[in-house]
């Protein structure tokens, strides 16, 4: 008898201790799942979290954010054990930057069909509870060559990462070509493109791509779009032995690292972060993909280190994003899927009517 | 021209003083395959040198002195590092390629792992100064006649003292005693061993020289092609200089030739569309109209040749990568 009792005490008490760590178990609804590397990264992950803790922030939900083990060498294996902890955390929606992350996503997301993921640069991945954002990456591409011409520069380049087979890489390219040639037809100037996806198919410096460059720096070019992660650095060395060289940035406001930086085309994170969140709380979370664009305050040159561009003024960069932003002016996102041809660019050029832009792909 | 002498150069120092950091361990016995991750780890030491200057404030008006400090940290850095491969090599008489290897994969991890636990990032940049201004090293002497920009205008300070190291270290190697002793250890240690000299301790020298070297290479080459972003990678220049040594078959003057080759032929690789060589305007090498892959192939289709007609020469150090044991004779 007392042996009974005291077996069922101890299994109350036991039961008792369970529940109340199972009670004091914080949760957290809002989850961010890095791809890899850092969580302060100064771009994708960095850019996601601030979204997501901004909105978490502001209207009082719990968010806590998760790296996968093993750094930059994550695996799938690493993501998805990352997301499956977010889940047991009492994640309803988990935001997840950067392509990495397509089949931990596709995992996760089949076994778990009531949370929700957000899927940030990403596409649509065919599951209702996935959805993927991409961005109109040609606005900022355009933004980017229009103000370069504005700026008074006739003599451009552009390096483009992922050897003209990543989708991203080619809308930015191919909305700066557009950009700069509109606004040579405005101003009427005669202009030099050099177009290259040369030295970047995996997104790295090396220093085939700073002889290439310094070659364009060289030979009168006169600002060069660094449009790949760490290709900026190869562009920043060959600018440095060369006065006037300049460099457009890309994805996050690069004018940090550089004095010869004068403007970046961006893709605004933060905000396009808290507006899918927005519509999730809403219970307008909507299968497939979205593309987020000027609209949406998704695209654009940064703002706030405007002074960097010395003649085209802010109230004239203003005035050119109302444009995209209303749909008055749509910069063409349509690309080949591979870009290692001319002959896309060069039809569009043609089409166009602009005659005054002289375009050499190396 | 002048541009295509000024890039040569860029290509051309990083793997200069790398091929000789290689020869100075392999001459002295000991097979150094861990120059990739030496240097990677060297170009760490020198880009938290000069992210501390920045940071710091000091000379900040005087950049090349800067770079220069920042270059004899990443020299010592390196040397630091080498002594795992030394220790593991000499006293522990481990498998010199298994002990390379392992520095090499532990080198990336480690900076990258120090880069984010203290500076919340993938990669370490060299931060602009207060006011924004960037510190520029590279030397701009544009108002010289042409001849002689091509050597003293857009250039680094690091190409004259590599030149000057890579002369006296050849020096160094051939005409001194411990030269010789060093020369000794590769080839016959327990000759160089009965005649009274120490085995061990010429072989730390050896390698401790290549990590310093390497680790200098490591830092002038982010600094020339990278911006002085230390990214815990060197775009594997380690094992190109290595094969570069091999080339230069283990001798100061082959490493030489063999690296502005390919140096020469790797800028013209990648920058032939911007390539003017008599200055009359026309870029003959993009006028051809040939695919860029063709030109990207160069370099290492012309030392695949060169290494048919001269490899039947080729000898490396005989004793290299061999444990030293006194007992075996």
């Amino acid at each position: 008898m007392k042996k009974t009792l005291s077996l069922v005490l101890a299994a109350i008490m036991l039961l008792g201790c369970l529940s109340a760590v199972a009670c004091s178990k914080a949760t957290y609804e809002i989850a961010i799942v890095t791809d890899v590397g850092q969580l302060m990264d100064k771009g994708f992950n960095q850019g996601t979290y601030e979204g997501a803790k901004a909105y978490a922030e502001e209207n009082k939900k719990t968010y806590k954010y998760y790296q996968p083990a093993n750094g930059s060498n994550a695996t799938d294996e690493d993501r998805i054990a990352a997301m499956r902890q977010a889940i047991n955390n009492g994640a309803k929606v988990i935001v997840t930057p950067g392509f990495l992350q397509e089949t931990a996503i596709k995992t996760v997301a089949k076994d778990n069909p009531e949370v929700k993921f957000i899927f940030i640069d990403g596409w649509d991945l065919g599951l209702d509870n996935v959805v993927g954002v991409s961005y109109k990456e040609q606005e900022s591409g355009y933004l980017a060559g229009y103000a370069a011409v504005m700026e008074g520069y006739t003599k451009l380049g552009f390096t483009g990462g992922g050897g003209g087979s990543n989708p991203a890489c080619n809308r930015f390219g191919f909305g700066f070509v557009q950009g700069a040639a509109a606004a040579a037809k405005e101003k009427s100037v005669e202009l030099g493109i050099k177009f290259s996806f040369q030295n970047g198919a995996s997104f790295s410096a090396s220093d085939a791509l700073q002889s290439q460059i310094s070659g364009w720096y060289q030979n009168g070019t006169e600002v060069v779009f660094a449009c790949g992660g760490s290709m900026f650095d190869s562009v920043k060395a060959a600018a440095a032995t060369y006065e006037n060289a300049k460099i457009i940035g890309v994805d996050v406001d690069q004018s940090y690292e550089s004095d010869r930086v004068i403007t970046s085309a961006t893709k605004g994170l933060a905000a396009s972060v808290k507006l899918m969140l927005a519509k999730f709380y809403d219970g307008k979370f909507e299968k497939g993909g979205v593309t987020l664009g000027a609209a949406e305050d998704a695209t654009g040159l940064p703002t706030d280190t405007f002074s960097t561009l010395k003649t085209w003024t802010l109230a004239e960069y203003n005035a050119l994003y109302a444009q995209i932003k209303n749909g008055t002016l749509v910069p063409d996102s349509e690309t080949p899927t591979d870009c290692n041809s001319a002959a896309w660019l060069t039809d569009w050029l043609t089409k166009g009517g602009y005659t005054n832009v002289t375009l050499s792909f190396e | 021209m002048t541009f295509l002498i000024q890039q040569t150069f860029i290509c051309t120092i990083p793997l200069l003083i790398v091929a000789m950091a290689g020869m100075f361990a392999e001459r002295s016995g000991i097979i150094n395959i861990a120059l990739d991750g030496i240097m990677i780890f060297g170009s760490f030491g020198g880009a938290l040198t000069v992210y501390a200057f920045i940071k710091s404030g000091l000379f900040t008006e005087s950049p090349q002195l800067i770079y220069v400090i920042a270059m004899i940290v990443s020299a010592i850095a390196g040397a630091l590092f080498s002594l795992l491969l030394s220790f593991s090599a000499i006293k522990l008489k481990a498998d010199q390629t298994i002990a390379g290897t392992a520095v090499n994969m532990l080198a990336p991890a480690l900076v990258l792992f120090v880069i984010k636990i203290f500076f919340m990032q993938d990669k370490l940049v060299m931060p602009t100064l207060p006011g924004g201004k960037t510190l520029n090293f590279a030397i701009l002497n544009t108002e010289l006649p042409e001849f002689l920009q091509a050597f003293f205008s857009r250039a680094y300070i690091s190409t004259y003292i590599v030149l000057g190291l890579y002369i006296a270290l050849s020096v160094f190697l051939y005409k001194t005693k411990t030269g010789l002793r060093l020369r000794a250890c590769g080839e016959h240690p327990q000759a160089a061993d009965s005649v009274g000299v120490s085995v061990s301790a010429m072989r730390y020298l050896g390698t401790t020289i290549s990590g310093a070297l390497g680790g200098l290479g490591g830092f002038i080459y982010i600094t020339t092609s990278a911006g002085g972003t230390a990214a815990g990678s060197v775009a594997g220049m380690g094992f190109l200089a290595i094969a570069i040594m091999i080339f230069g078959n283990w001798k100061p003057v082959g490493i030489a030739l063999g690296s502005f080759l390919f140096g020469l032929l790797r800028c013209i690789g990648s920058a032939y569309a911007s390539i003017d060589i008599n200055g009359d305007g026309v870029f003959l090498l993009q006028e051809i109209g040939l695919p860029m892959y063709f030109y990207n192939i160069i370099p290492y289709a012309a030392v695949l040749i060169v290494l048919m007609f001269t490899a039947g020469k080729s000898r490396a150090p005989k004793a290299e990568g061999i444990p030293y044991d006194k007992g075996m004779r």
